[in-house]
């Protein structure tokens, strides 16, 4: 059998197993599966929790033949066990996407081998393409073990039963997250890509990072920083002034973390009634359009790469 | 007339408006050692650069075995091997698996058995399984050598091959260059530095300064008409402008 693979195939397989082998990448996914896990956990004992206490105080209740109120736990939608996830994707996960992408074309260039791989018979699409589909095969796995664990969650949670809806809003949320640290990886990898020093090229993608995650919420929304992360005070009716109307505004459509929170709250049913979007485009969407943006300017980044002189050493 | 191998018609390169290499034009006929010269910053890495296609040119045209830089560079590549004068490898790999993607990325068929037969013949198969951050430059240098010939290249290019390396470690190359020249009949382009080097390895050379050819002919020629390795400095130190010689001095 031949053992002649595509280029930009061979680009990414490679590009992936040496991403893997980086300590920080494993640690940053490493901590971001803990936290899911953790976030599955937390759903999982406060409801648990709540639920003792409703069979206990229902147990005496009934002893002491006093009505009996309906469980809490059945009131609120089962989804919103998983609302600290979104927190932590917002917060590690979109770090570690960030990461991944930077070190995808970080390490070639500080390996110092690009004219070694520009001297090969591949375009510069190919190898282009072979990066970004190395980047999207590991944000696809980190999303699949965050789904994994969300799904066994839900299966082994006995007083919880899914619905085919929730079980496509789950399947929605986990969609979501997939674009939202997709957008962060692909800015990760065109700043790689891009940037003349190796730590510019992580310094500005992470600095997107904290605007989006912490300042622009506090303009488009009026959130403190504490409740930036959170996604229940996170949802809180902005105060009506003129500044925070135009900031809504201006701002709304570029406050991706609010876009993915409100997307997440949505599809998880936390989203409080009568709260809305500061931004005029639907979240999905807003984060659908950042996403293809990121994807074009990465692929721009990628395609001027210079072979000859795009090393770190140069 | 056979068609040269490497064909260059005024091929110019330049950055930020200073010119480094200005409508270089010659030929290289297949087989041949081809040796060149100039002082650094002459433009020789460039001219390697753009005939390798890592650097586009701002003008002019080459082939190289028979392909156009421009429009047909993927058929280049598959025609060459490049040998850079500071050669990277992923330092975190054993030169196995470098030399195992380096293959595959050049389309060859089971890699692994290349890898391991290429080994042999640069006598270097105890480096197989050793990680490459470790290496020596001389270490170094067999690897990148090795990586260049995995896919039987028809052209390689060398880009100041010898530097860095002690006595032992050039002769060692020299052999190797001469063995795959005259085993396996690829026609050899080296930017170098070393006279001495030239005059043992080479077949033609030609000499570039401030990014113009200055001097282009058989070693032969040279020899009958300039003598000995001392006569092949003068005529090199001859061509180089006197404003660089004040400054080197």
């Amino acid at each position: 059998m031949s053992d002649v693979t595509s280029p930009g195939w061979l680009i990414a397989r490679q590009s992936a197993r040496f991403v893997l082998r980086e300590s920080t990448v494993a640690l940053l996914s490493l901590m971001f599966v803990v936290l899911v896990l953790i976030s599955a956990w937390l759903g999982w004992s406060a409801t648990s929790t709540v639920n003792h206490i409703y069979l206990d105080a229902a147990a005496f209740l009934q002893s002491a033949g006093q009505p009996v109120p309906t469980n809490p736990v059945l009131d609120i939608s089962p989804l919103s066990l998983m609302r600290n996830m979104s927190v932590y994707v917002a917060l590690i996960g979109a770090l570690s996407a960030i990461v991944i992408g930077n070190r995808l074309v970080g390490l070639d260039r500080k390996a110092g081998v690009l004219p070694l791989i520009g001297i090969r018979p591949l375009g510069r699409n190919a190898y282009a393409g072979g990066k970004i589909a190395a980047l999207a095969g590991l944000i696809l796995g980190l999303a699949a073990v965050a789904s994994a664990v969300a799904v066994a969650t839900f299966l082994v949670l006995p007083a919880v039963t899914l619905t085919g809806l929730q079980w496509a809003q789950l399947a929605g949320f986990m969609g979501v997250t997939t674009l939202y640290m997709g957008f962060f990886g692909l800015i990760g990898l065109a700043a790689g890509a891009a940037a003349r020093s190796e730590t510019v090229g992580l310094l500005l993608p992470v600095t997107l990072w904290l605007t989006l995650t912490f300042i622009f919420p506090q303009l488009t929304a009026n959130l403190n920083p504490t409740a930036a992360i959170n996604p229940i005070s996170a949802l809180a009716v902005p105060p009506d002034t003129t500044f925070f109307h135009w900031a809504a505004r201006l701002l709304g459509p570029f406050s991706l973390a609010d876009a993915y929170k409100f997307a997440s709250a949505g599809l998880l049913d936390y989203l409080p009634p009568g709260i809305t979007s500061p931004s005029f485009i639907p979240p999905v969407i807003n984060l659908i359009l950042a996403a293809g943006f990121a994807l074009a300017i990465a692929w721009r980044a990628l395609t001027r790469l210079s072979m000859a002189q795009g090393d770190y050493n140069v | 007339m056979p068609e040269p191998m490497i064909r260059t018609n005024r091929l110019t390169q330049s950055f930020d408006g200073v010119i480094a290499v200005d409508a270089l034009s010659m030929e290289i006929a297949k087989g041949e050692i081809f040796g060149f010269l100039g002082h650094n910053g002459a433009g020789k890495t460039t001219t390697i650069q753009m005939l390798t296609t890592l650097a586009r040119p701002a003008s002019g045209t080459a082939t190289v075995a028979g392909c156009d830089i421009g429009t047909d560079p993927l058929a280049v590549r598959r025609a060459i091997g490049y040998v850079p004068e500071n050669v990277r490898l992923y330092d975190t790999l054993t030169a196995a698996e470098n030399l195992v993607f380096f293959a595959r990325l050049s389309g060859v068929a089971a890699p692994e058995r290349r890898v391991n037969q290429v080994l042999d013949l640069l006598d270097c198969t105890y480096l197989a399984q050793k990680r490459v951050g470790g290496f020596s430059k001389g270490m170094r240098q067999r690897v990148g050598l090795a990586q260049a010939i995995l896919h039987q290249p028809a052209v390689l290019f060398l880009d100041e091959p010898t530097s860095g390396l002690d006595p032992m470690g050039i002769k060692m190359l020299r052999d190797l260059i001469l063995r795959l020249n005259t085993e396996f009949g690829m026609t050899i382009f080296m930017n170098t530095h070393l006279i001495s080097e030239i005059a043992k390895t080479c077949t033609s050379i030609a000499v570039l300064s401030h990014g113009k050819l200055v001097y282009h002919d058989r070693i032969e020629a040279v020899t009958a008409r300039y003598g000995d390795d001392a006569a092949l400095e003068e005529l090199y130190l001859s061509l180089t402008p006197v404003g660089r010689l004040a400054e080197v001095a």
